[in-house]
């Protein structure tokens, strides 16, 4: 078959009067392999697919240019028909002619509307055809955890007909992140023990715990040990429900027989009859050190309302803050009120004393009566710290699986929110993820199970075929892809050396890096760190991002886009009608981690006058880190300009949220007319 | 693995500017690793080159090409017809590399673009840190593994010199560890600490005689 590239142009109902449609379809028939140039007035209706289907199969084309508006909007509607006409759809690629052109500038853009459609047709030659490939998926999941959050995933997955495994370090399911006096936790938690117990869908394993995971989503292998005994399970995902460790901050108090935590009473609370004497007064304590969670002014309320209802006790909160923000909490605190539990806002931190009758003192300062407060009583309860267990811990950290800075797991991300983590498969639900309350944990359960169930119910994943590949010809095996990789998709393996190499080597297998199909996320970072170029991303390979460049006239500035990110807020600039110069030129990248040095020197080279780098504002990078790296790298690149003695700020990092369109135009017009200014 | 880094542009500029016809080598093996020198440097120091040459509006055209191991003469060979074609080599191999290069294509002249700087491992992403000397005289038996010539500033062979900081850190580098601490917890880990009391005559750094030459002849 030839190389038969398919011109389709839409003048969008010919709304876009500003090109010259007849003349660009007579410069686009003289491109080298232009077998077809076509114009539709509605390319993305049922006749324009249709036309544009027959034309394909007419003149055998096999690269398709499509010149119409932004790909955002309409390229799954152009990929689909040409799926449907049994057409492979990979090698499309589109010229934004109406957001980014005919709708930005008032005068005639027929030249800017030919040059973004040669950009278009260099990228599609160097497009291959995809390959669907699937994976096998073990329908097993790994729960970590069998407190609350733990067990009700455990239920739910297996309800939908997936294999769970709970493993629990203690030896009973329930863990220890809920202490209410009503309903008992025996009543929460006892009957989803029992339903596990009945289910024989899910595997239990009690005072074990996971010591070693390989593999990656869809198939990690898991090794548990309880006691001497180990076990190993291949399982499809992982569920971190491992909740938070409850102690009492020995940094806090003297550890006395007055001072309790929410567990011990709500022990005694359930057998008052074993008390020696009843207790006439109640003090909790919120918040000593640090900021209190959900969950424990939840307890807290629900308890002191019990005591109140069991024992009659006075009951005083010492707090300095509750969060009532929790589903029924604002009511339940109304009632405490109600009821007479008085409430004490402290300052500073209270001194806390043991009496010689057993009694404990209690003194601090009250924000509202402005005047220390001391009061006398028999028990004080005080709200229990919760780090995350270090078991877990070290759990996550081997599955670099990411944590934030208050120290739960889940990196803080809006696009991992609410269960995801930055590796595919494995997921957090529950009070290890965040300060959660029932309501909210409830939430991530059912978020899981949907999400466990799309990655695993089918026994397959369907993949993109060698989408982002490592030569292994070429791979140095410097760790360096592996070291960055933010989904850990990355692993070394062992393989057998090519046929051509065999020879010139005498060893026949060497270690080189593999890319997991199924757990990349496509971010290219990768591809643009390996020092040896042995990284190829379909798509966006060094070779076809230079063959944009290579389109491009003198004097552009070149502006890389996170397609993610940034290239919507283009279209949005086009859609408010916002002008910008007409110089700008703009590249689509997967997210801006793969733009490299060598395309922002080659612009150079190429003529342009600048290069800005857009992608998303710091902390909501998709891939965590790309805009981060391309901040880094884009210093490099002004280093390396001004070595050469040219002007650093020729080129520029930008960071676009959603609705920043005018800061696009803004940024933009300035490098234009700093550059304009130099020129002077 | 051998460490480098790039040259600062300007000498490179200085060194090779005049020439019209450049072949600019990588080397696919040490310096690719420390990201001083494979193939993805090369483009870069050649995209670099071409920049400025144009703004001086001076000619030059660039052959780009990254060998496995610069250190090899038949690997280098491999690369006749391209030396044939130019007016000078610029290496971004490490100084051997240069050399092999130098000795193989004896009629051009060749440029080194990096400075060899140690011999060394990644600490990191991006970071790469000493550990050894080559002294030829290997001690690590007796030191817990840490390198008294490499890691200690002032290369002391009989413990730290009295200036060690706070938190066991080098007085003349408080970044950096220093070698007599690591010694002494590592050989308390391994409940070795008498080899602390071990004297060392002064060392005989000419252990290796320059130029170093090893055989090894296999039986």
């Amino acid at each position: 078959m030839g190389k038969n590239i398919g011109i389709f142009l839409c003048d969008c109902g010919r709304s876009l009067k500003n090109i010259d449609f007849e003349m660009v379809r007579k410069k686009a028939a003289e491109f080298q392999n232009a077998a077809h140039v076509g114009l539709s007035s509605g390319l993305c209706l049922k006749e324009g697919l249709e036309e544009m289907v027959s034309a394909i199969r007419g003149k055998d084309v096999n690269w398709v240019v499509i010149a119409a508006c932004s790909p955002v909007l309409k390229e799954t509607v152009f990929r689909r028909a040409l799926e449907e006409a049994g057409l492979n759809s990979n090698p499309l690629s589109m010229a934004n002619i109406r957001e980014q052109c005919s709708w930005v500038h008032e005068t005639d853009v027929t030249e800017k509307a030919l040059e973004m459609i040669r950009m278009a047709v260099n990228r599609v030659r160097l497009l291959k055809k995809s390959r669907r490939e699937e994976v096998e998926v073990t329908r097993g999941v790994l729960v970590v955890g069998g407190g609350f959050s733990g067990m009700k995933s455990a239920l739910q997955i297996s309800r939908l007909g997936l294999k769970p495994t709970l493993v629990e370090r203690a030896p009973t399911l329930g863990g220890e992140g809920f202490y209410v006096a009503k309903p008992s936790p025996e009543e929460i938690i006892g009957s989803m023990a029992k339903a596990i117990e009945e289910d024989e869908n899910i595997e239990v394993f009690t005072e074990a715990s996971v010591v070693k995971v390989d593999g990656d989503v869809g198939n990690f292998s898991v090794r548990i040990r309880r006691g001497e005994e180990e076990f190993y399970r291949k399982l499809g995902a992982i569920i971190f429900a491992t909740g938070q460790m409850t102690e009492i901050p020995s940094a806090d108090f003297k550890q006395t027989p007055g001072i309790v935590s929410e567990q011990e009473l709500v022990k005694t609370l359930q057998t008052p009859e074993k008390l020696s004497r009843r207790p006439e007064t109640i003090v909790f304590v919120l918040g000593l050190s640090g900021e209190s969670s959900r969950l424990s002014t939840l307890s807290v309320l629900n308890n002191a309302l019990a005591v109140k209802e069991r024992l009659g006790s006075e009951v005083y909160v010492f707090c300095k803050n509750l969060k009532v923000d929790s589903e029924g909490v604002e009511a339940l605190y109304r009632e405490a009120r109600n009821r007479g539990v008085v409430f004490l806002k402290f300052e500073g931190k209270p001194k806390i004393e043991s009496c010689e009758d057993g009694r404990v003192r209690i003194e601090a300062k009250e924000l509202l009566l402005a005047d220390e407060v001391a009061l006398f009583c028999d028990l004080l309860v005080v709200e229990t710290k919760t780090p995350s267990s270090k078991g877990a811990e070290a759990l996550s950290s081997m599955l670099k699986a990411g944590s934030d800075s208050q120290g739960f797991y889940q990196d803080e991300n809006v696009y991992l929110y609410p269960v995801s983590s930055r590796r595919k498969g494995i997921f957090f639900v529950g009070s290890c993820r965040g300060d959660l309350d029932l309501t909210r944990t409830w939430m991530d359960v059912s978020s899981v199970a949907m999400n466990v169930y799309e990655l695993l119910s089918g026994g397959k994943a369907r993949v993109e075929g060698d989408k982002v590949k490592a030569e292994p010809d070429r791979c140095q095996a410097c760790l360096t892809c592996i070291r960055v990789c933010p989904h850990s998709a990355i692993r070394l393996v062992r393989l057998e050396r090519s046929k051509e190499a065999k020879q010139l080597f005498m060893n026949e297998k060497r270690d080189v890096a593999q890319i997991y199909n199924l757990a990349c996320d496509e971010c290219g970072i990768c591809t643009s760190i390996c020092p040896a170029k042995a990284i190829e991303f379909s798509g966006f390979s060094d070779e076809q991002i230079l063959a944009e460049i290579e389109a491009m006239e003198e004097g552009r500035i070149v502006v890389f886009c996170c397609a993610e990110s940034a290239y919507p807020v283009v279209d949005s600039v086009g859609k408010l009608g916002i002008h910008y110069p007409p110089q700008i030129r703009v590249i689509s990248v997967p997210c801006v981690g793969r733009v490299d040095l060598i395309h922002i020197l080659k612009a150079f080279e190429k003529g342009a006058a600048g290069v800005l780098v857009m992608g998303c504002q710091e902390g909501a990078c998709q891939h965590l880190e790309g805009n981060i790296r391309a901040k880094e790298r884009v210093k490099y690149a002004q280093g390396l300009l001004q070595e050469m003695g040219m002007d650093r700020e020729n080129v520029k990092v930008v960071n676009l949220g959603p609705g920043m369109a005018w800061r696009f135009a803004e940024e933009v017009s300035k490098v234009a007319e700093r550059i304009e200014e130099g020129r002077r | 693995m051998i460490i480098a880094e790039r040259k600062p542009f300007e000498e490179i500029w200085n060194m090779v500017a005049g020439y019209k016809k450049m072949l600019v080598i990588g080397c696919g093996t040490c310096v690719t690793i420390c990201w001083a020198g494979g193939e993805k440097e090369v483009g870069i120091l050649s995209s670099q080159l071409r920049l400025v040459a144009s703004r001086e509006r001076k000619e030059l055209s660039i052959i780009e090409s990254t060998v496995e191991r610069q250190c090899e003469t038949e690997m280098v060979q491999e690369l006749r017809d391209k030396a044939q074609e130019v007016e000078a080599i610029l290496s971004m191999g490490c100084g051997v590399g240069v050399q092999t290069i130098a000795d193989v294509f004896e009629e051009k002249p060749v440029f080194p673009a990096l400075n060899t700087t140690f011999i060394g491992m990644p600490q990191g992403e991006g970071v790469w840190i000493e550990r050894c000397a080559a002294c030829g005289d290997c001690l690590l038996c007796w030191t817990g593994g840490i390198c008294p010539a490499a890691r200690c500033a002032k290369g002391l062979l009989n413990g730290p010199c009295g200036g060690t900081r706070r938190g066991g850190k080098c007085e003349i580098d408080p970044e950096k560890d220093c070698a007599w601490v690591l010694t002494y917890r590592r050989l308390e880990k391994q409940g070795r600490l008498h080899l602390m009391e071990r004297y060392y005559e002064p060392k005989n750094y000419r252990a290796v005689k320059r130029p170093g030459k090893i055989e090894v002849i296999r039986k």
